[in-house]
């Protein structure tokens, strides 16, 4: 059996190519994804042993408190000196390095920054816990000395000895090169650069003279829970204190989630790619079923069994599905092969190295090989009912007549699905009644295929004969053209779904984030300060109309990790948004009697003081105040900038009287282009300082979202890509069918062109069922969810119907079937006549 | 007057000059045609007979330009065909011949009328409506105009094949074994079809037959053997025929 079954697999290995294809296709893209996202994963938890691996203990800024309640990463709390002092004196500690980094760049000797987005760092003493070492010189140790890593030295030509000028937050230092760092195998800690500098230089360049640290690790011999809890003690709110292992899982979850989310998201359209590859299996199998019918006939009648003949198909897929998935995990590697060679050419490489692993392997082989078996079974039922008396009936041809049941069934499943959508709240439900809907798409396709056909006929009829035969043999076997045009239906339907959906989705969001008024420009300086001369310099800027500059410090508010502000606020309340929900702002400044007053925001979350009441503020040094409250304030973009208010008297005797750190900047409206341009060079000079424009968070939103909807269309694509292999297979194998057909048109007088035309025409309309039923089906699935989503959560998102690019996809199936043409037709003109009408 | 001296007068449909046509080369060369001289003149019904492999359809192929001659010449009317390119022999075809075959007669999506229409609709005129209506009512499909192939039985294909070569009134008619696949009687339909369409409207016809009863109804039988013609016979009976045929098998 297994003899006959290869011997048919060789015979027909013309036939089974696109097969082969759309297996090798599917297969070495979910290997490809999967040995890049496996190296991304392996380098990024890699990197947090050899960077953390000797921490016994951290103390971390508690970061689920802080980062849910601003929506503008506010400076998280940091570890101040004397916290430190004390916690190096703790029974078992041997060893402690605190992390502190800030932005600096080089100033060259022509007056131009280079090196503008490298990390300053503070220089770890202790050995253990220095996740760098010294390829060369020595560590900086007095003031002025700094290290610079290997590619940055490399890049920019720099050596030990060297005198350079450095950029920092607190201003232009002059520094000596001492030494050159490397961090494990690879150049750099840092994507950009690393700087490294004394502890006191840390302080000075990246804190603004503080000393304090982001976070701080211990190394001890104690058992680190003992160590936890000792640690616990002395720390003031809002930091968290964790063992080693807690430390290095959370940094491993952060850097790794990323990629685990974005391997299983590439696997996800791996797998509909390989999906859409089974209908291009299941259509091959059915067509050569139908031409072999005779054979099979034959095999019938001198004793094959029914289980036989299906068994030596399911044998057949079982052989292409093995040979297929291998050939796709080998292309799969070559692919990550000729990507990395690429990307070494370009200079870069594809983080963590190329790992062979053998689950990629196996993973890739099992799913091809099953997802070929599984599209194979139909055919192979049809196979074994074949009587023995069709072997002397002419030419098969697979009915035309489509069964009762599946209309009931279609009409069923949509009815369900429509239901299911519509007036349920479970999540759960709406989706399996949008996968019902697919379903009955899917099922029903036959007839779309027999309705579209009909519906195209007049306007192909104008294309005089050829054109009318076009749509006559996409009616003769309506199954067929149905399951050739499913699979660009698929493709067609989700990139559909993607991208209503999403327009809506993302027009909502942004809309909703536009609601919330907000200063013109935001300015903020990360570690250092807006001094005066800066804040002038900004106002003089043309169609600038006013400068607020505040003062933003960390703090903890009944013990809640948040920021606090002081400033005008009388100023701040003309140009930024800031509305009251209840008491009033201008009571802040007015106690004089030595007891403060603040305004707090109204997070929604957990009780909101009373106007009147108090709460406790806690400073970074663990210093604490009780204040009243005064005003609730709404939460806006720009509340979310400021944090609470405080009045400026019991803020300067908390914290000093700082520098401001941030502004808002109010500009002439309808001010464009040259002022954006001023604001944004006058930032530049300042390594700390970023200017946003105002309602940046909206724009933002749009822009990852419409990231997002292009990343996913353009992997969907990978799909339409496979769904264009069957539309040229099916063609093909149709041509063959036809071959006495065509040949005879020829001898009666149609010129190859129109032949060939004819071809196309009908390539043309599979893909135009295709393409429209995938748009159709998609707008109504979008709509029916968004009709969902809006009970659900009350919202009211309105579909966002994305017109052009809905036109551009038409447009591109007709192109697909055009494409999937050139070659069948060209096919089909091929053989001489004589041969295409002799009997064989 | 005899029948060659008029066939001498007469203008040739189509004629072969020195045809040759082999497969292969060298030892393994086969002379389908070994240098075959011969005119089908006009309103003529010509047979063609001879034993299986000696050439009657490569003859008939290479004439009705489906095929191309090693050497030699083939002329339909003053058309040397082996000048003309793929196209122009295409709408040679179209326009000026009509072909019948043994199998494989018809588009199957179509129905009788499409399928009889064919050739005009691919040209782009109109069928004179009462010449078409003529052949219909001789061939007899009146009522089955409408079927498709599926639903119509092998003769009646045939005879949907035999209206499709004749309703573009063609110069010339090459018919292959045309009652090949059909019993006899329904075999006698169609012969008598043709030949009511030579004596009544002047058609001509080649047609390639093993059947001497069906060769009787032509006006002349040629004879090949190995690729050359080796006889003719006017008026042909199927008596006569046989006998011939007996000869070149003794
Ligand atoms: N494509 C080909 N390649 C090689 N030889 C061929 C080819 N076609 C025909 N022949 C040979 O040419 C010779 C003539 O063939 P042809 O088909 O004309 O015979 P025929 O008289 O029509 O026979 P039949 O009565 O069996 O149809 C035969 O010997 C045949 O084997
Ligand atoms: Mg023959």
């Amino acid at each position: 059996m297994l003899k006959l079954v290869l011997s048919s697999v060789r015979h027909n290995l013309g036939r089974y190519l696109a097969t082969l294809i759309a297996i090798m296709t599917g297969v070495g893209f979910y290997t490809a994804v999967g040995v890049v996202s496996d190296g991304v994963i392996s380098s990024l938890e890699g990197n947090v042993d050899a960077e953390y691996g000797n921490v016994d203990v951290a103390v971390v800024p508690d970061v689920t408190a802080t980062a849910d309640e601003t929506a503008a990463d506010p400076e998280a709390l940091k570890v101040p000196q004397p916290t430190v002092d004390q916690l190096l004196t703790l029974p078992g500690v041997e060893g402690g390095a605190g992390i502190l980094t800030g932005s600096v760049a080089f100033l060259g000797s022509d007056g131009k920054p280079f090196a503008t987005s490298a990390v300053g760092r503070l220089w770890i003493t202790d050995q253990d816990l220095n996740p760098l070492s010294l390829a060369d010189g020595d560590a900086p140790a007095s003031t002025g000395e700094i290290a610079v890593d290997r590619g940055t030295a490399g890049d920019h030509g720099l050596d030990v000895g060297d005198d350079l000028t450095l950029l920092t937050l607190a201003g232009k230092e002059k520094v000596t090169l001492v030494g050159i760092t490397e961090f494990g195998d690879s150049a750099a800690l840092d994507g950009d650069g690393t700087v490294s500098v004394t502890e006191a230089d840390a302080f000075d360049w990246l804190n603004s003279g503080q000393a304090e640290y982001e976070s701080y690790y211990l190394r001890g011999s104690e058992d680190p829970d003992d160590l936890v809890a000792s640690a616990g003690e002395v720390l003031p709110d809002g930091f968290e204190v964790q063992t080693g292992d807690e430390f290095r899982a959370d940094q491993r979850e952060t850097t790794g989630s990323f990629a685990q989310g974005l391997k299983t998201a590439l696997r996800a359209f791996a797998v509909l790619a390989l999906l859409v590859g089974g209908f291009v299996i299941f259509n091959t199998f059915s067509v050569i079923v139908a031409q072999r019918l005779r054979e099979l006939a034959v095999l019938a009648a001198i004793g094959a069994t029914p289980r036989q003949l299906k068994r030596s198909l399911r044998l057949e897929g079982l052989v292409l599905g093995l040979v297929g998935s291998l050939l796709g995990v080998v292309a799969g590697y070559v692919l990550t092969l000729l990507l990395d060679g690429v990307l070494k050419v370009t200079g870069g490489s594809l983080p963590g190295g190329l790992g062979f692993g053998l689950s990629n392997v196996l993973g890739g082989i099992a799913l091809g090989t099953i997802i070929t078996v599984l599209s194979v079974m139909i055919p192979a039922r049809r196979a074994a009912r074949t009587e023995p008396i069709e072997a002397m009936r002419d030419a098969a041809v697979e009915s035309a007549e489509l069964g009762r049941t599946r209309g009931i069934v279609c009409v069923v499943l949509v009815a369900l699905g429509v239901a299911a959508m519509l007036l349920t709240d479970e999540l759960a439900v709406v989706g399996i009644g949008a996968v019902a809907i697919i379903a009955a798409v899917l099922i029903g396709a036959p007839y779309l295929a027999k309705g579209g056909a009909r519906l195209f006929r007049p306007l192909l009829e104008r294309f005089g004969m050829e054109g009318r035969l076009a749509v006559d043999n996409s009616v003769r076997s309506p199954k067929r053209t149905a399951t050739t045009a499913n699979a660009l239906l698929i493709g067609v339907f989700l990139v559909t779904l993607v991208a209503v959906a999403g327009a809506s989705v993302r027009d909502f969001a942004v809309g909703e984030v536009s609601d919330l008024q907000s200063a013109d420009y935001v300015v903020v300086s990360q570690g250092g300060s807006l001094d005066d001369a800066f804040v002038s310099d900004l106002a003089t800027i043309e169609d600038v109309n006013d400068v607020v500059a505040f003062r933003r410090e960390p703090v903890t508010i009944d013990g809640t990790a948040t920021v606090a502000s002081a400033g005008d606020v009388s100023e701040l309340a003309k140009v930024a948004n800031i509305a009251v929900e209840s008491g009033a702002l201008a009571d802040l400044a007015s106690s004089g009697d030595g007891s403060g007053t603040i305004a707090v925001i109204d997070t929604g979350e957990g009780a909101t003081p009373d106007i009147g009441g108090t709460v406790t503020v806690t400073d970074s040094r663990g210093k604490d105040v009780e204040l009243r409250v005064v005003a609730v304030l709404e939460p806006t973009q720009d509340t979310a900038q400021t944090g609470s208010i405080i009045d400026t008297t019991t803020f300067e005797s908390l914290v000093g009287d700082v520098a401001p750190t941030l502004a808002f900047v109010d500009v002439a409206s309808g001010a464009q282009g040259k002022t954006k341009d001023d604001i944004q060079n006058l930032a530049a000079v300042r390594p700390d300082i970023t200017a946003q424009e105002g309602n940046a968070v909206g724009k933002l939103i749009g822009t990852v979202f419409d990231f997002l909807i292009k990343a996913v269309t353009g992997l969907l694509l990978m799909s339409v890509v496979i769904a264009i292999i069957g539309i040229i297979n099916t063609m093909s194998l149709s041509i063959l069918e036809r071959r006495r057909e065509l040949g005879l048109l020829r001898i009666i007088g149609m010129t190859d062109n129109r032949v060939r035309r004819m071809v196309t025409l009908e390539s043309v309309l599979i893909s135009l069922l295709g393409t429209l039923g995938g748009l159709v089906l998609g707008l109504v699935v979008s709509l029916l969810l968004l009709v969902s989503i809006n009970r659900d959560s009350q919202a009211a998102v309105t579909p966002s119907i994305p017109w052009i690019e809905l036109v551009v996809i038409l447009v591109l199936g007709v192109l697909i079937g055009v494409l999937a043409a050139l070659l069948p037709a060209r096919r089909s003109t091929k053989l001489e006549v004589l041969d295409a009408i002799s009997a064989t | 007057m005899t029948a060659a001296a008029d066939r001498s007068v007469r203008t040739a449909a189509a004629r072969a000059v020195e045809a040759r046509k082999t497969y292969g080369v060298g030892d393994a060369a086969v002379h389908a045609l070994a240098g075959v001289t011969v005119d089908f003149p006009e309103h003529e019904f010509t047979a063609i007979m001879g034993p299986s492999g000696s050439g009657k359809s490569t003859l008939m192929q290479c004439v009705a330009g489906l095929d191309r001659l090693t050497s030699g010449a083939a002329l339909i009317g003053e058309t040397d065909i082996s000048k003309l390119n793929k196209t122009q022999l295409t709408l040679l075809r179209r326009d000026r011949l009509g072909f019948i075959f043994q199998q494989y007669n018809l588009i199957p999506s179509l129905t009788a009328r499409e399928n009889i229409l064919l050739p005009l609709t691919l040209a782009g005129t109109k069928a004179d409506q009462s010449w078409f209506d003529e052949i219909v009512r001789t061939v007899g499909l009146q009522d089955r105009l409408g079927n498709l192939p599926s639903q119509l039985s092998g003769g009646q294909q045939q005879r949907v094949a035999v209206a499709r070569a004749l309703v573009p009134k063609p110069d010339i008619v090459f018919a292959d074994e045309p009652t090949g696949a059909l019993d006899s009687r329904t075999g006698i339909e169609i012969l008598t079809f043709m030949r009511r369409a030579v004596d009544e409207s002047g058609q001509t016809i080649v047609m390639v037959t093993h059947d001497p009863h069906a060769a009787s109804y032509a006006d002349r039988v040629l004879f090949l053997a190995d690729g050359q013609i080796v006889d003719s016979m006017e008026a042909p009976t199927a008596d006569k025929v046989l006998d011939r045929m007996k000869q070149f098998e003794g």
